[in-house]
């Protein structure tokens, strides 16, 4: 292959300032599960860092500690090594300032659209006036006026997906972590709402961590790729993505679009490869 | 089609309680049955009628609904804030662990004895034996039901900055409360049966009392009128508890 992708350290970085301190850096964190039936490495010295600003996409085979890196980000849970920092202080425990996306959407049942939009804020002891414009603005822009007062079992997976996007930046988080979030949506729901958050991130600038196992998903809203490799997760690649903006129908037919969608693969495959090998053996 | 036929069922079960009335007194005014062991329908809505002339069948009734719902509902708010409370630490349920295993076996009949000795025969020892027949089961419901709560909604809470706290009243109370409700539904009957019982050792008014006073006199009829009222009281307050319910769960009306 007549090197179609530079490595990322010496691709120019598209509007983001290269010398600035990461926002969240990952330093060597090996990740160990003890249950009874032995020990799992889920994840193995990995480093990483993420600059404020920047929309990095993590795609790897299923069971190789995306997730595990994710709530690790989160604080939901502690590394066995090393660790993880936010603006260079160590995540401790779990933080609002990182804003997780469940697959599974996570918005409380006993609580209508916009109560749920309105929780974060609710527990910052923000008075109820302000909380509802605020919530109403959010509601608005995942387009889900008209719903304010619906519980969460009347929607569809789309509209929970949007209302749990609408829940976290209500909340104002610096960084936003998305667990596979589209990965139980319907394709057509699934274009859209990628959109969405792409007019989002452009709009807000967070500083977004998006776990997908679709190449094509991470080529269309990356600005940075990450491949992991199978368990234990290290990282196999990264890429940056030039590919412009927006990625409409023309950019994903074109040749760049192609080049690098077959070179993740040619990295990613190897890797399911080597995941099936561990787990038939 | 089935609104129609769920009417004509309505039909077929008072059909059939008239049918078992109608045999009823037949059977009692051929002389098939002793009035002294079983009075007729007749008999019994006589005594009703008179009772209610003289203001004590309400009087009796009021006083058990009194005692159960004063009981059941103290119970229930020590309960459910004791029971979320412990079922989201698990250092404080081994710490309670071994007395709620002590104490739910025991009947509420096994408290009546204590309970007159420290308390003497007063409304304070009818509710105190309601509360202690229903305390311990409750508490074990609920501890259960906050365990029905999906982890990935706690941590969705915690994500958006709620502390324990706010975790136990916006996520694990709501969250339980259906569990919480079928639970203290099932209560209800039990605190009744506590009620009933300790009535019937000592009392000096209520549906228990009422039934083992009309025992000494040899007044079957009362005694029957005694346990129709149980049984239609509990049924009212099963209706009302349902509609209370509805309007708590808004959330899970289809």
């Amino acid at each position: 292959m007549d090197t179609p992708v530079t490595p990322s350290a010496e691709t120019p970085r598209n509007g983001i300032m290269e010398n600035a301190a990461p926002k969240i850096s990952v330093k060597g964190v090996t990740k160990v599960f003890s249950s009874k039936r032995g020990e799992v490495t889920a994840l193995k010295d990995l480093s990483l860092d993420i600059r404020d600003g920047e929309f990095l996409v993590i795609v790897g085979a299923s069971g190789c500690g995306k997730s595990t890196l994710l709530n690790l980000v989160a604080g939901f849970d502690s590394a066995t090594h090393g660790e993880v920092l936010l603006d260079g202080r160590p995540v401790t425990g779990i933080t609002p300032e990182c804003g997780m996306i469940f697959q599974q959407y996570a918005l409380f049942p006993w609580k209508t659209v916009q109560e749920n939009v309105e929780f974060g804020l609710k527990m910052k002891r923000m008075p109820r006036s302000e909380r509802k414009e605020r919530a109403a603005k959010f509601i608005d822009l995942v387009g889900l006026n008209g719903f304010e007062k619906t519980y969460p079992h009347h929607l569809s997976g789309g509209m929970k997906q949007r209302v749990s996007i609408a829940r976290s930046l209500a909340n104002n988080p610096q960084v936003m972590l998305l667990d596979e979030p589209f990965a139980a949506l319907d394709a057509m729901t699934r274009q859209v709402l990628q959109e969405q958050l792409v007019r989002i991130y452009e709009k807000h600038r967070k500083t977004i961590i998006f776990i997908t196992h679709s190449i094509d998903e991470a080529l269309l809203l990356s600005s940075r790729i990450v491949v992991m490799t199978a368990r234990p997760g290290r990282i196999a690649q990264e890429i940056t993505n030039d590919l412009p903006h927006p990625r409409n129908a023309d950019v994903q037919l074109s040749d760049r679009y192609l080049e690098l969608k077959r070179h993740i693969w040619s990295s990613v495959q190897a890797e399911v490869l080597k995941s099936m090998e561990v787990e038939t053996r | 089609m089935t609104s129609k036929s769920n009417s004509n069922l309505v039909f077929v079960s008072l059909g059939s309680l008239l049918v078992f009335l109608g045999l009823w007194e037949l059977l009692c005014r051929m002389g098939f049955i002793e009035p002294l062991f079983m009075p007729s329908p007749t008999q019994i809505i006589a005594r009703a009628v008179k009772m209610l002339d003289d203001g004590s069948l309400v009087q009796h009734t009021l006083a058990s609904t009194r005692r159960v719902m004063v009981g059941f509902v103290v119970s229930s708010l020590v309960a459910i804030p004791f029971g979320i409370f412990l079922g989201s630490s698990r250092f404080f349920m081994a710490v309670f662990d071994p007395f709620i295993s002590l104490l739910r076996p025991l009947p509420s009949m096994s408290w009546i004895p204590l309970s007159l000795l420290w308390l003497g025969i007063t409304e304070t020892q009818k509710y105190s034996i309601v509360f202690m027949g229903s305390f311990a089961p409750s508490l074990l419901y609920i501890i259960e039901a906050t365990k029905s709560i999906d982890p990935l909604l706690v941590r969705a809470a915690r994500n958006l900055g709620a502390s324990n706290l706010d975790v136990m009243r916006e996520v694990i109370l709501p969250g339980s409360l259906p569990q919480i409700i079928a639970g203290l539904k099932v209560m209800l009957g039990i605190a009744w049966t506590c009620i009933i019982s300790a009535e019937l050792v000592a009392a000096r008014e209520g549906l228990g009392f009422m039934i083992m006073n009309g025992k000494e006199y040899f007044q079957t009829d009362t005694v029957l009128l005694g346990m129709v009222m149980i049984s239609i009281t509990v049924m009212i307050i099963d209706v009302l508890f349902r509609k209370f319910e509805r309007r708590l769960l808004p959330w899970t009306r289809q």
